[in-house]
């Protein structure tokens, strides 16, 4: 009989302890001392001088002008030379610019990236029917010994007698269309160290070239940007790397980006082609120092790897390389979301993040405030902002742009059309703007914001509201709004929710106690974007409602949690921070302490489901709200992680975007539950799912083949979403002989 | 007889059967619960939140120490506390089936064996009172 007193004494004693812990977790008021003697404030806002003394700080970073470390460079390339916009050759059409029935010409499709496919075989009456027509293993994910940096989020792009892919370390790959069979593989041999936050390669670029003649080697293109920083161009016939691109087919992207080591900065999207410029964009590793390598977006002869324009937001009127051992600005907001191009207008749409230091915004510069979290249309050929749109205002939440921009026609009371473009937002705000001017077409509120917490850190004094937009938002957070299994963990939801700063999605970042950022940056509208049909008028987005947990801490306390950024001399892979967790915001006077607001015992939120939902809406009449329903099953999520097969739609956290097609069908995995399934379009109700063998966060695609329609999911899995990990692209189709 | 009150306190202890011991040990449990409520409770009502927890932790502590001793009042008492909980939740979220299910689920389990257990608490008594006044 001793024996299961003794455990149910050591169970109980455990969840005693419980609500004691609700407040360990992060740090209590004024740990650490009080906030350091250097009050944040103006003059701060520009980098270290090249002759400033070196911070003398174990946990620093070395100086921006310190020569890039080994492997930054990753194959040794020399550097480019700069071509005038004007002695470019004129682009032919594109295949995406109005793509074959059968094709997906682009990630999201077509120019427009509507995620729109006017494929009609599949049907809501045969969808029950599809199976699996093959798989393909990219060969990339997690060996022995690595961490699990894995989140493939590919969407192969269709052309012709190609199906066109990149692995997760940025391989890529042209598959028989009708069999999955390899044509051809370009291994790129991106090493694990580059793998910044996520090993992801969203997908590539097919182009024609006007220089080229048809029928020769690289007339028609495969074009990458890789996660160690080079751009690519190979024949789309052969894989062979086209020699009259960059040098052998390759161009150094680190050129003029000052210190650096590999993993710090990193390419995921494909790059965008608008009139013979190839643009391209990257991330930059998240909290680790206020003067990290540049959100510098740049532009290059798509045909000779050239160097065009820079688009540096701290020189807005030098568009040029920096020469010698000069740098872009360092620290300034980074765009790392999938670009969009508009050949008609000459712009390319830009969806920007906030400066290097996310969390702290006194260190920022008049220039960086003015375009961070925004969309920014870049003149294509000069690399000038013709406008700027932003949807938040002095972001500390990191509320980024993760979602590309749609653009379509939007109907106006008098019957006409404006060109326009959709701009999803992790807030669940989105805006709709006159792509000419980037004025919102939409009523836009600008509604009173909270003052700040930190002293010397001023918050902007209102926010933006699309009204005119169905909000992808739950309502604030209340204490009743705790979930867990028992009341045990809802008491210490309740206990944490009450121990935090919490008045509403604007509360300010705190240093006396955690403050909760709902949506934060996981919420609203991530790098799925959204799938628009231009035929119906209906808008599809799945969205987030995961809030964070956050505090500020002082730099003393980041010290002793050992948090270092990236590029430190003492820094070790694994120690102390990573992106979208704890960083130390080098170089500001707070690190920051993140993690979801949940209970880190059994992993489970803290706050009742839906995690993630899917609406649909009418832009034609009113931007109504057709349908709206939780997406995700319980099926592989439950508490401890442990999967609890339940078939309910209870709403899970999602990434990934969703299909259309002229079928009337939407498909989309995204959810936690490893499914993919297909939605009737004009009923939101489930027609179809399949098990996949990972997760499912990246957005599907559908072709046609033979007179076959096909869709394609890749199931890499998301380590941060805590799905499993897999290499395998998952082809269905009907079967044969059905139609 | 230094020790004869707290003996006779026990004194169900000995000789006690299977089912007796499992009594005493969901006593235990719900003397813990209890314990962590009152705790937590005391620091969310501090913090400006709900004083269910709080209230209900003092309800359900003195069940579990009463069960613990052999008690028929502490059955009841949780049975109370059980009461209580589901008032207050179908006050705060109503018939809401999700909300209900971290409010009231586990503690209307843990009360079906608590009424499971009345008859043996019941026995205990009738046995020691019985005894006691010999």
């Amino acid at each position: 009989m001793r024996r299961p007193y003794l455990f149910a004494t050591v169970a109980s004693l455990a969840l005693t302890a419980l609500p004691f812990a609700a407040h360990a977790q992060f740090a209590p008021a004024g740990a650490g001392g009080p906030p350091s003697a250097s009050i944040p404030g103006a003059g701060k806002a520009d980098e270290p001088a090249r002759d400033a003394p070196p911070d003398p700080s174990y946990f620093a970073g070395p100086s921006a002008y310190a020569p890039q470390a080994p492997g930054v460079n990753a194959a040794n390339l020399p550097d480019m030379d700069s071509i005038d916009a004007s002695a470019l050759p004129a682009m032919v059409p594109q295949q995406s610019a109005s793509p074959a029935r059968e094709d997906w010409a682009t990630y999201g499709h077509d120019d427009n990236q509507t995620r729109y496919s006017p494929l009609d075989q599949i049907t809501p009456e045969n969808v029950s029917q599809l199976e699996v027509a093959f798989t393909y293993h990219t060969g990339s994910y997690p060996r022995p010994g690595q961490a699990n940096k894995w989140a493939a989020e590919t969407t192969p792009i269709k052309v012709g007698d190609g199906l066109y892919m990149c692995s997760a370390q940025n391989d890529i790959i042209k598959l028989d269309p009708t069999t999955g069979k390899q044509i051809w593989r370009r291994d790129l041999n991106v090493k694990y160290e580059s793998i910044p936050y996520t090993a992801a390669c969203k997908g590539v670029t097919y182009f024609t070239s006007s220089q080229v003649p048809e029928g020769e080697p690289c007339h028609n293109r495969i074009i990458e940007g890789t996660l160690d920083m080079r751009l690519v161009e190979v024949d789309a016939a052969t894989g062979e790397f086209c020699p009259t691109f960059g040098h052998g087919g390759q161009v150094n992207l680190m050129q003029g980006l000052g210190e650096s080591v590999p993993g710090f900065v990193a390419m995921t999207v494909p790059p965008m082609v608008v009139n013979g410029v190839v643009v391209v964009n990257h991330e930059v590793l998240d909290g680790q120092r206020r003067w990290a390598p540049s959100g510098v977006v740049r532009g290059y002869d798509v045909e000779s790897g050239k160097f065009v324009w820079a688009w540096d937001v701290k020189r807005p009127d030098d568009h040029s390389q920096p020469t010698g051992n000069n740098h872009y600005s360092r620290g300034t907001p980074n765009s790392w979301a999938a670009l969009t191009g508009d050949n008609a207008l000459g712009l390319v749409y830009v969806p920007t993040g906030n400066s290097a230091g996310d969390y702290f915004s006194g260190y920022r510069s008049p220039e960086e405030n003015a375009v961070s979290t925004s969309i920014v249309a870049l003149d294509v050929k000069t690399g000038s902002p013709r406008w700027v749109y932003q949807t938040t205002r002095k972001d500390v939440w990191d509320y980024d742009m993760g979602s590309q921009v749609t653009m379509m026609d939007m109907p106006t009371p008098d019957g006409q059309t404006v060109p326009a473009i959709i701009v999803p937002t992790k807030r669940g705000q989105t805006f709709v703007l006159d792509r000419r001017t980037g004025k919102s077409i939409l009523p836009v509120e600008e509604r009173p914001a909270p003052a700040g917490n930190v002293p010397g850190d001023t918050r902007a004094p209102t926010q933006p509201w699309s009204v005119g937009m169905p909000a992808l938002r739950m309502p604030e957070l209340q204490e009743k709004d705790m979930w867990g299994m028992s009341p045990l963990d809802q008491l210490y939801c309740r206990i944490k929710f009450r121990s935090a700063h919490y008045v509403g999605e604007f509360t300010p970042p705190s240093l006396d106690k955690p403050w909760i950022m709902y949506p934060g940056n996981n919420g609203g509208s991530d790098w799925g974007s959204m799938a628009y049909d231009p035929e119906t008028g209906i808008l599809i987005a799945n969205w987030n409602a995961s809030p964070m947990y956050a505090q500020l801490i002082t730099r003393r306390k980041a010290d002793s949690l050992k948090l270092m950024p990236i590029d430190a001399v003492h820094y070790k892979p694994g120690a102390g921070a990573s992106a979208e967790g704890n960083g130390p915001m080098e170089g500001t006077p707070y690190a920051i302490t993140i993690a979801p607001f949940w209970d880190p015992f059994t992993r489970m939120l803290c706050h009742k489901p839906p995690y993630g939902m899917i609406t649909a809406i009418d832009m034609k009449h009113g931007q109504k709200v057709l349908w709206q329903h939780p997406l995700g099953t319980a099926r592989a999520n439950g508490p401890w992680g442990l999967p609890t097969g339940l078939p309910w739609e209870i709403g899970t956290p999602n990434n990934g975007g969703a299909v259309i097609t002229k079928g009337g069908l939407v498909f989309i995995g995204a959810a936690t539950d490893n499914l993919i399934r297909a939605i009737d379009e004009r009923t939101g109700k489930v027609l179809w799912s399949h098990v996949l063998p990972g997760g499912g966060q990246a957005n599907p695609m559908t072709y046609e083949a033979n007179g076959r329609q096909y869709v394609a999911i890749m199931a890499g899995g998301h380590h941060f979403m805590m799905t499993p990990i897999s290499d395998q692209m998952v082809v269905f189709a009907l079967p044969k002989g059905t139609n | 007889m230094v020790n004869s009150s707290w003996n006779v306190m026990f004194r169900h202890f000995h000789n006690a059967t299977f089912v007796e011991w499992l009594v005493l040990l969901l006593g235990l449990v719900i003397t813990l619960v209890g314990v962590a409520f009152v705790i937590g409770g005391v620091d969310l009502a501090m913090l400006g939140g709900s004083f269910y927890y709080a209230l209900c932790g003092l309800l359900l502590a003195a069940g579990g120490i009463l069960m613990i001793l052999g008690r028929t009042m502490g059955a009841f008492l949780y049975l109370g506390a059980l009461a209580y909980t589901w008032v207050w939740s179908l006050w705060e979220v109503g018939f809401s089936p999700i909300d209900l299910l971290p409010r009231a689920f586990g503690p209307t389990l843990l009360g079906v064996l608590v009424a499971l257990s009345i008859p043996v608490l019941r026995r205990q008594e009738v046995r020691f009172s019985s005894k006691g006044a010999v």
